[in-house]
């Protein structure tokens, strides 16, 4: 019994302790100084705690507008200082600019008015009361069918009306981009995007345009990431953005970049997550995910295809028959009258009309409106409606990006050229080449970023082998509906056989046209190349060569493997010719042992190089 | 509930004042059915780097396609079909008798979830009267959609 009663009275204890605890953290938190460096100010503040390298312990925005003291930039306290002072009269103009820093400050003081204190608010009062903040998505569009420099993707984030809404539609898309100047072309984007010329800002649109945008537009398939939020963290989310419209962000492209930017967001409704604590460089979107699994924000992941995916799922439940029936469909629907089509089963028909609209839709995304075009479009739709759809199986959904290998890569190989044992080490910014574990990347693909290569042969000294500043690959095969060009690009430094049976340090730049095709696991290829490479260290000239490549991808089980040969003639003559065959052998995702060997023949001289590496891929 | 009204206020609006397209001139309310996508390149340059071209939003100063919302966040079925690229969606969803384009329009004009299906297989059936020719607007869409429901029992509730 006294037991009982000891412990009756030892949880009275805590209870009441419970109780008061608020206003003890309230008392001694009332002080400025301490206030000032709680996590959540923090956030507001978007205080740099040695995230990325510029400026750190200072404010990530870039705009006077959004501080109100002239320290606010470099001090949070000051800026606190100056927002208590501007937010303790009722009715100030400060309270509606900035409500998310009135609650804080409200809350932390024990102001009696923090309930209503935005009353005479009217502009902030509707906007909050029409974004509505049941549940926050992380909206994930993946790499874009040919163009790989979009695998690095984009990122943004949908405010749902509640949890699992009946339409995700009417959400709201919030996005951080760049304010760019159109009249840039790619070089000077790439350029501007990696210094910091852009101001980056946050909007607010409908998620149903964005829908558009990628999925139709672009053929980007989408990943849906519900986070596990409350309403109420999604309350200083949602007062949080309203204090951020208009205001400027410098926007980099390595790091501070849209991914980044919402996890600062993210930061305020649940600032405990410390999600921004540690070293982040090279932000990718695939690292954002990642970053919110482990804080165990996650709840779910969903797949939304792209219209290029609807139709390549089709298109494969047709047989090769109704493929080319439904081809000749879409250029003249009245075809549907022949007993090709009629003899099909209704289920069947409805299959292949819907097969015709959205390929003929798929073609025609670009340009003005034709009326032919709208006409057969109008027949086809007419078709699909006269026949029953009958049950149309749901594909299951790819392994998501995040089930992919990490973003950077560390190798060690050990091989023998011109007869010559070496020992390499090498190192790769970013982020896949079409033999790495094709899981949760778009086979085919391959964007590589600072690939370094540095090479101990027997009896030489460390040399640079390679340094390779881009590269990139893109294989979209070609259907029965389209015909895409696949391409490549790279630029940098690489060490080449010349003539005189040696290897020579070049600066180099190629790239060129081709197509690719599919035949289950196997992908051809044919490319032109145009290079231009710097052979002699001696002049500052550079040969300009062209030539083809051949080859193929084969992705097995648990086995890649990649055999090409490609010819070159230069403007002096010179001609060069190589092949190779490489076979990669995943351990597991991040782990891999590469088998590769290659013959090379310029002038009278030859060399052959075969090697064995393990990679290691992470962060 | 509030949806519902507004919802039903909006086609009303719509209807009695059939010049005024809501949004005002050059919002996408006279988009045709299968409107082009015109300066895609531009587009794209735009979206491989994350960036709003040139029209930087935030709900309070623009709407869908440059259309005056005067300050408000909300949608509408109105303004869904408005949107880009959406008038063709819901054809689409409207001839295959089901679909997210769909689902979208019935929920934004506060249908309620028991009568999705019906609404689906109304629209459905009656495809030839609302997209009668290639050329239809997304206007002349949302007039006929409303006299179908107004044809029907239950739908016919909604628009009251």
């Amino acid at each position: 019994m006294s037991v009982l009663v000891r412990q009756f009275r030892r949880l009275w204890f805590a209870g009441l302790l419970a109780m008061a605890w608020p206003f003890v953290a309230n008392a001694s938190g009332a002080d400025p100084a301490t206030l000032a460096k709680l996590p959540r100010w923090q956030a507001l503040m978007h205080v740099n705690h040695g995230a990325t390298w510029r400026d750190v312990g200072e404010s990530y925005v870039d705009d006077d507008a959004f501080f109100l003291s002239p320290q606010g930039k470099r001090s949070p306290l000051a800026e606190l200082k100056a927002s208590i002072r501007a937010m303790r009269e009722p009715g100030s103009p400060a309270r509606c600019r900035f409500p998310a820093r009135f609650r804080f400050i409200a809350e932390q003081l024990g102001w009696p008015d923090a309930g209503r204190g935005l009353a005479h608010c009217a502009d902030y009062l509707q906007f909050r009361s029409e974004l509505a903040t049941g549940q926050l998505v992380l909206i994930f569009p993946t790499a874009y069918l040919n163009s790989p420099s979009s695998m690095f993707g984009h990122t943004l984030l949908r405010l749902d009306p509640e949890p699992d809404p009946d339409s995700t539609w009417l959400s709201h898309a919030i996005n951080f981009g760049a304010n760019i100047n159109l009249q840039d072309n790619s070089l000077q984007y790439m350029w501007r995007g990696l210094a910091g010329g852009y101001p980056g800002q946050f909007s607010i649109v409908p998620y149903a345009e964005k829908i558009q945008e990628y999925s139709r537009v672009e053929n980007r398939d989408i990943w849906e990431y519900p986070l596990n939020l409350t309403p109420d963290e999604l309350d200083w989310l949602a007062r949080h953005l309203w204090a951020l419209r208009d205001i400027n962000f410098d926007y980099y492209f390595l790091d501070e970049n849209c991914s980044f930017r919402l996890l600062e967001l993210i930061d305020v409704a649940r600032p405990e997550a410390n999600l921004l604590r540690g070293w982040r460089f090279a932000e990718v979107p695939v690292k954002t995910v990642r970053a919110l699994y482990r804080a165990g924000l996650v709840a779910d992941a969903r797949f939304r295809p792209s219209k290029a995916t609807e139709l390549a799922r089709l298109s494969e439940s047709l047989s090769s028959s109704e493929r080319s029936l439904a081809r000749q469909l879409l250029r003249d629907p009245s075809l549907a009258g022949q007993p090709a089509f009629q003899t099909l089963a209704p289920a069947r028909q409805h299959r292949v009309a819907r097969t015709a609209y959205q390929a003929l839709r798929m073609d025609h995304r670009e340009g003005e409106r034709d009326t032919d075009v709208a006409t057969r479009s109008l027949a086809l739709l007419r078709l699909m409606q006269q026949t029953p759809a009958g049950a149309m199986a749901q594909s299951p959904p790819p392994a998501p990006p995040e089930a992919g290998h990490d973003t950077q890569t560390l190798t060690m190989a050990a091989g023998v050229a011109h007869g010559a044992a070496y020992g390499e080490f090498g190192y790769r910014l970013s982020y896949h080449d079409p033999l790495d574990r094709a899981r949760g990347f778009l086979p085919g693909t391959g964007i590589q970023g600072l690939d370094l290569r540095l090479r101990w042969a027997d009896g030489e000294s460390l040399a640079l082998e390679r340094l390779h500043a881009v590269n990139i690959r893109s294989l979209t095969p070609w259907t029965t509906f389209d015909r895409p060009i696949s391409w490549f690009v790279a630029g940098g430094l690489e060490q080449r056989l010349v003539d005189t049976n040696d290897d020579e340090l070049m600066p180099l730049l190629e790239g060129g046209p081709g197509a690719s095709w599919r035949w289950g696991s196997l992908v051809p290829y044919v490319f032109g190349v145009a290079r231009l490479e710097n052979p002699s260290t001696s002049r500052a000239q550079f040969d300009v060569g062209a030539g083809a490549e051949a080859g193929a991808l084969f992705y097995g089980a648990g086995l890649q493997v990649g055999l090409t040969t490609r010819w070159l003639e230069f403007d002096g003559g010179r001609q060069r010719r190589r092949s190779s065959l490489t076979a990669n052998l995943p351990l597991s995702r991040n782990t891999a042992l590469r088998a590769a060997c290659s013959h090379e023949r310029t002038g009278g001289e030859q060399a052959n190089d075969c090697s064995l590496s393990l990679r290691f891929f992470l962060d | 509930m509030k949806k519902y009204l507004v919802a039903t206020t909006l086609l009303g609006a719509s209807l009695a004042a059939h010049a005024d397209a809501p949004g005002g001139p050059g919002c996408g309310w006279g988009n045709l059915l299968f409107e082009g996508q015109s300066g895609l390149g531009v587009h794209l340059m735009a979206t491989i780097t994350n960036g709003t071209s040139g029209n930087a939003t935030f709900g309070m100063t623009s709407g869908t396609n440059g259309c005056d919302v005067s300050g408000s966040l909300s949608y509408n079925g109105t303004s869904m079909l408005a949107m880009n690229g959406v008038l063709e969606e819901v054809a689409h969803d409207m001839a295959a008798g089901q679909g997210e384009a769909l689902t979208a329009l019935s929920v934004s004009m506060g249908i309620a979830p028991e009568h999705r299906t019906h609404f689906n297989q109304l629209m459905h059936s009656h495809f030839n009267s609302i997209f009668p020719r290639q050329d239809v607007t997304a206007e002349q869409v949302m007039a006929e959609i409303v006299e179908v429901m107004r044809g029907d029992d239950t739908m016919a509730g909604y628009l009251s």
